[in-house]
């Protein structure tokens, strides 16, 4: 059986690519690796609220919580908070990731597109030298699947983007590797989404904690790969937990291990191939949040798709106008980001805790980062120095 | 005598895909849910040893 387009991964990036592939009239079959759709569950949950606006989940049953703000927890303590209303769009929903899964791969089902689990992709298949579609494996069996586009949705560890030729082999200064407790029956009652930084707690990352209910949060830790030693994460998040008892009274119901790419974004598209998500590194570097980039390129490159069929022409020319314009949305941004990722990384424990101490009584009104510079510096003047670079990025 | 080769503990890996994401070889693939690290590729780097979150690559016969 032959498709129009065959998406390799059901995670929110796959199974947005395919419902606006799907609803642009194309023949779409999605392949999943695992038995069930979302699970296990490798994430932080953590969704900003410009996803109502895309329109690609009915109901709320994928919702745990409604946030809202957040707290930034400096590395003596000093906390900065972002309120809903004066932080605007970046509040959002702690999830339930796995029903968030379901339900877009089940959005991606209704506009037409198939959907099958436990049948991996072992390697592309090529046709007189083009890529022709993917080599699966369905239990013991093996399988071609034809198709004009395939879609490489398979995450960070992504092979399809590799097999195609394209570097998506990660530095281990542009990884975080994390882990993540999810704990019952704890004491930390607040509408907000924490986030503790410093070297000791989080080196290159940071801690967070993300309510899913009025007992039950998820606690977890990011670092960075090229300062991690074996099993640094889980042991750093073990030491976080015991020093809270609010926390540490607390039973997990579940750990997980976790991989983030926090690289620049690399190159998407090839002739009859394109990437989407954290395969195509549509990761923010500073915050490690990848799902609404994720929806948003999904979106972008159904629609690309939709196209590409109607033509019949699925070349890396035609496929192009995917990448110009995820770029464009968001990919800038990423790359500023990125930018700022690498100033944020050089300062000290001690500027962390001066920016905080200048931020923590200040009223996000005008929510520009000049203004927000210009507090800092009246407050601690020797800021002013350690602050140009991100300054001069915030003008570029 | 040969350097060691990266090893998956089975029991305690969590498939979060860390140690294919940074490995230079190649050499990792994700089998039934678990890393799996092919010897033949492995060139002893302990990239993927220091990034694995939970400690779950070792070093063969440690």
């Amino acid at each position: 059986m032959k498709y129009d387009v065959v998406v390799v991964g059901s995670g929110p990036a796959g199974s947005v690519t395919a419902m606006f592939a799907a609803e642009a009239g194309a023949k779409v079959l999605i392949i999943e690796r695992r038995a069930e759709v979302g699970v296990p569950v490798l994430c932080g949950e953590g969704i900003s609220q410009k996803v109502d606006n895309f329109k690609v989940l009915e109901g709320t049953r994928w919702m745990a919580m409604k946030m809202e703000g957040a707290r930034i927890f400096s590395p003596n303590g000093t906390i900065v908070t972002l309120s809903a209303e004066y932080a605007g769009s970046e509040t959002g929903y702690v999830l339930y990731r796995d029903i968030f899964d379901q339900e877009l791969a089940r959005g991606a089902v209704k506009k037409g597109a198939t959907l099958i689990v436990n049948t991996g992709a072992v390697d592309l298949l090529k046709k007189n030298g083009k890529i022709a579609g993917v080599k699966a494996q369905r239990f013991d069996e093996t399988m071609d699947i034809e198709a004009d586009i395939v879609v490489g949705a398979d995450g960070v560890e992504s092979r399809v983007g590799h097999w195609a030729g394209i570097k998506t082999t990660l530095k281990p200064y542009d990884l975080e590797t994390c882990a993540q407790y999810t704990l019952t029956n704890i004491d930390w009652p607040t509408p907000y989404c924490d986030f503790f930084l410093g070297k000791k707690i989080a080196p290159g990352g940071y801690v967070w904690i993300f309510p899913k209910g009025k007992d039950v949060a998820n606690v977890g830790i990011g670092i960075l790969s090229s300062m991690s030693e074996s099993g640094k994460a889980l042991q750093l998040l073990d030491a976080f937990i015991a020093k809270y008892p609010e926390l540490k009274k607390g039973s997990p119901v579940r750990l997980l291990a976790g991989a983030d790419p926090v690289g620049e974004p690399i190159e998407s598209v090839r002739d009859h191939l394109l990437l989407v998500g954290d395969a195509a590194r549509q990761v923010d570097p500073i915050t490690g949040g990848g799902l609404m980039t994720a929806i948003e390129g999904g979106k972008i490159a159904g629609e690309v798709i939709g196209k590409a069929v109607e033509t019949q022409k699925f070349d890396a020319q035609t496929l192009s106008e995917y990448e110009t314009r995820w770029k464009e949305a968001f990919g800038r941004k990423l790359h500023r980001n990125y930018v700022a990722k690498e100033i944020l990384l050089d300062m000290e424990d001690k500027t962390l805790d001066m920016l905080a101490d200048s931020l923590k009584d200040y009223k996000f009104e005008e929510f520009s980062t000049l203004s927000i510079i210009k507090a800092m510096v009246s407050k601690h003047p020797s800021l002013l120095v350690k602050l140009t670079p991100l300054l001069k990025l915030a003008r570029a | 005598m040969a350097k060691p080769k990266a090893f998956v503990r089975k029991e305690r890996c969590l498939a979060c895909g860390a140690c294919i994401s940074v490995c230079p070889q190649d050499a990792i693939l994700m089998v039934t849910s678990k890393a799996l690290i092919s010897k033949d590729y492995c060139n002893s780097c302990s990239i993927c040893v220091k990034t694995c979150p939970i400690g779950a690559i070792i070093w063969e016969g440690s």
